[in-house]
């Protein structure tokens, strides 16, 4: 039983969530003593509601791949009847939570949408219904009231379902930005000593963190005398991340390495103006051409044709 | 404990261990003004590599080294100024602007030495 702490759990789960869970949608003691009544129903036909609730997935073409591994679907419906028994059982404690956030995550990992979740788990829920209705048809009022308490449970597991299935998502788009990340600000190495960054997409703090903490080690590591930084690609500047770009300058020059930026566009320059950013001690030039030939001079680098020969046989 | 200062023909090295007190630090200011007056030294390199913290004190006692010594006749270059340890300092506000940094003590030498190769505008 303590495995289970170490489950990976997307949604916060302290005993004090779980309350208020059960407060938002309404669920108090009187609804788990209907829910108990309808334990033999859901006992006889917990089987048959399993399979409606796949059947409905199957036929609307929903979630292949789930339906596509034969040992994965048998483990599916195996929880999702485990599911129905819970709900009758009525407990709806830390393990029941846990194990519906199971469930979800083997949803979620076999790429059944919420969309789709969302009209099978209603089309369970009819059929239920519908047996709630004929089997206590004495006390239609009871029976109804007894369907509304299994409502209660069922938006219950609703939140707990779409928020697993959303903090996954997000945990995916949180990989894919990191691996964005990781490939978008490359240090090169044109000459001895000089390094050109090029910078392409908007800067947010993190990702300025990143580009400081990648230059400054790749100045080290390079020995570079002179960096040019090009930020052709980066479409808007604002204030903070222009203090960023002064403040990486500045720690390079304490490394004894001279920033010279390039690529500012005529929007950017005229809003860093307008903020009223002090670009004075920083070298900049209007294009990467200008730079890498005003870095070469400051080298003592001199670029010239081998021969006027060679140079027409190149053209 | 003392900073060590070594001579190099006409340079004097200070290389600075992990974790210098305030008093080591204001004694190598007076070590440093004393010996280039007698060595006759050209240029001072200050090494901080071993460094992984740089207070605002020590920023301010280097700063007044390298005028002090600039005074006396001799340029000051400080190296091995770490990554870390750069972007903190510009994060605390602090700088050694008008001073000399190099890479390292190898970048350092070669920026005293007469005439500085290339032209790159250091500490400008």
């Amino acid at each position: 039983m303590e495995q289970r702490s170490t489950l990976r759990s997307p949604i916060s789960l302290t005993d004090a969530d779980l309350e208020r869970r059960k407060i938002l949608v309404g669920l108090t003691a009187e609804d788990i003593g209907r829910l108990v009544t309808l334990r033999e129903l859901v006992t006889q036909e917990g089987d048959r509601y399993t399979e409606e609730f796949f059947r409905h997935l199957a036929n609307l073409g929903e979630a292949p791949t789930l339906f596509g591994r034969r040992d994965v679907l048998e483990e599916a419906k195996h929880r999702k009847r485990a599911h129905l028994t819970a709900m009758a059982v009525a407990e709806f404690d830390r393990t029941y939570v846990e194990q519906r956030i199971a469930l979800a995550l083997l949803y979620s990992q076999y790429g059944l949408d919420t969309r789709a979740f969302l009209g099978a788990f209603d089309h369970l829920l009819q059929a239920l219904g519908d047996d709630i209705m004929k089997r206590f048809a004495r006390n239609a009022d009871d029976a109804f009231r007894k369907f509304m308490s299994l409502k209660k449970v069922a938006f219950f597991d609703i939140g707990i379902i779409t928020d697993v299935l959303m903090s996954e998502r997000e945990r995916v788009i949180g990989q894919q930005q990191e691996a964005i990340r990781e490939l978008s600000t490359p240090v090169l190495q044109v000459r001895d000593g000089l390094l050109i960054l090029p910078i392409i997409g908007t800067i947010d703090s993190q990702r300025a963190k990143q580009l400081t903490d990648g230059l400054l080690r790749a100045i080290r590591a390079n020995r570079a005398r002179m960096v040019v930084m090009d930020i052709t690609g980066v479409a808007a500047v604002d204030s903070k991340v222009a203090n960023h770009l002064i403040q990486t300058i500045a720690a390079a020059r304490l490394m004894g390495s001279t920033v010279i930026i390039t690529g500012l566009s005529a929007e950017v320059a005229q809003a860093l103006v307008a903020l009223g950013v002090d670009l004075g001690k920083i070298t900049t030039t209007g294009d990467l051409q200008g730079g890498l030939e005003e870095a070469e001079r400051m080298l003592g680098y001199q670029v010239v044709r081998s021969n006027e020969t060679t140079a027409h046989r190149s053209l | 404990m003392a900073i060590p200062i070594l001579k190099q023909g006409d340079i004097l090295i200070a290389s600075l261990q992990a974790a210098p007190t305030d008093q080591d630090l204001v004694q190598l200011k007076d070590d440093l003004a004393e010996r280039i007056g007698r060595l006759r030294s050209r240029g001072v390199v200050i090494d901080v590599s071993a460094l992984d913290v740089m207070d605002s004190f020590a920023t301010r006692t280097l700063r007044g080294i390298a005028h002090a010594t600039k005074l006396r006749g001799a340029n000051t270059v400080i190296v091995g100024i770490q990554p870390d340890v750069a972007f903190a300092m510009v994060r605390l506000g602090l700088s050694l602007d008008g001073i000399a940094t190099a890479l390292d003590l190898e970048e350092g030498f070669a920026w005293l030495q007469p005439p500085p190769i290339a032209e790159a505008p250091r500490g400008s």
